[in-house]
């Protein structure tokens, strides 16, 4: 299994930092421009939402971590930032048509980070912080909603 | 992958501005977009196009400010940037019709899916190109 690392500090201005460097490990991995293109969306609002819900501003360091198991994609988010569960907000009305939901309100990047991967895990780590895993299957599209 | 912005007043009736985004937008930037668009609504534009041809990847964030364009060229406040994220989250949702004097125009495949994704397409005219969108607008 191979298994890239990214650390940066909570700083809007490297989110392109971490973007480049989901791009690259898809590639590396076999993902196809479609599925970097979604990952690159979800890390990017994970990491967005660690920078200003959980370190709201203050210094702090995220480490990005990237694998590959098996047809899956693994990408794991760990802070030292207050505990956040993205999985714990409400879900998103799904039973209308994208197009004819509002957009905006709550949890927009969440709804983003969920659509475009097939599985979100949270644990709050025992020593402080939380560790968010975003999986991708690789060799289908996303589900649709 | 910085984003620049380009801007262009075309005057006509009603004045027209195009913003050119070319880039990524994401958290780092998109305030910049709201000064632009709140700039050239007080300078007198009355439609405005967002050229997103050249535009690679939007964040949530980036929705937040498409959005906050809505409301300026409506000649409402839009939410504080300054309150960032939670303005974002707690962003108004006023307009569920397409607001005519805003057009989105050229958006690659990979900002259409976001926009398609939350909903976004119901609230802007679409066009495949900046001289639609403007046409659009200037009824030429």
């Amino acid at each position: 299994m191979t298994t890239r690392k990214l650390r940066i500090p909570s700083d809007v201005d490297r989110l392109a930092d971490v973007r480049a460097f989901v791009r690259d490990v898809v590639a590396e991995f076999g993902g196809s421009a479609e599925i970097a293109g979604d990952l690159v969306q979800a890390v990017d609002e994970a990491t967005c939402n660690v920078m200003l819900h959980g370190y709201g501003g203050a210094p702090g360091e995220i480490e990005i971590e990237a694998a590959r198991r098996d047809n899956r994609i693994e990408i794991r988010l760990l802070d030292r930032s207050r505990p956040f569960d993205p999985t714990a907000a409400p879900v998103k009305d799904v039973s209308s048509p994208p197009v004819s939901r509002r957009p905006g309100g709550m949890g927009v990047g969440i709804h983003l980070l969920r659509t475009m991967t097939d599985e979100v895990r949270h644990h709050v780590r025992p020593d402080g912080g939380n560790e968010l895993t975003l999986v991708r299957s690789i060799g289908k599209t996303a589900k649709e909603d | 992958m910085a984003m620049t912005l380009g801007v262009e007043h075309l005057g006509g009736s009603p004045p027209v501005t195009v913003v050119a985004l070319d880039g990524e937008l994401d958290a780092s930037n998109f305030e910049r977009v709201i000064e632009v668009v709140r700039d050239a609504y007080a300078h007198g534009a009355r439609g405005l196009v967002l050229d997103l041809a050249s535009l690679s990847f939007m964040a949530s964030s980036g929705l937040f400010a498409l959005h906050s364009a809505l409301r300026i060229m409506a000649g409402e406040t839009p939410p504080d940037p300054e309150m960032g994220w939670g303005a974002l989250h707690q962003m108004s949702h006023d307009h569920d019709a397409p607001v005519a004097n805003v057009r989105l125009a050229g958006a690659q495949d990979a900002i259409a899916r976001v926009l398609e994704r939350t909903g976004m397409t119901s609230l802007f005219g679409i066009d495949a190109s900046r001289a639609d969108a403007v046409a659009a607008l200037q009824g030429a």
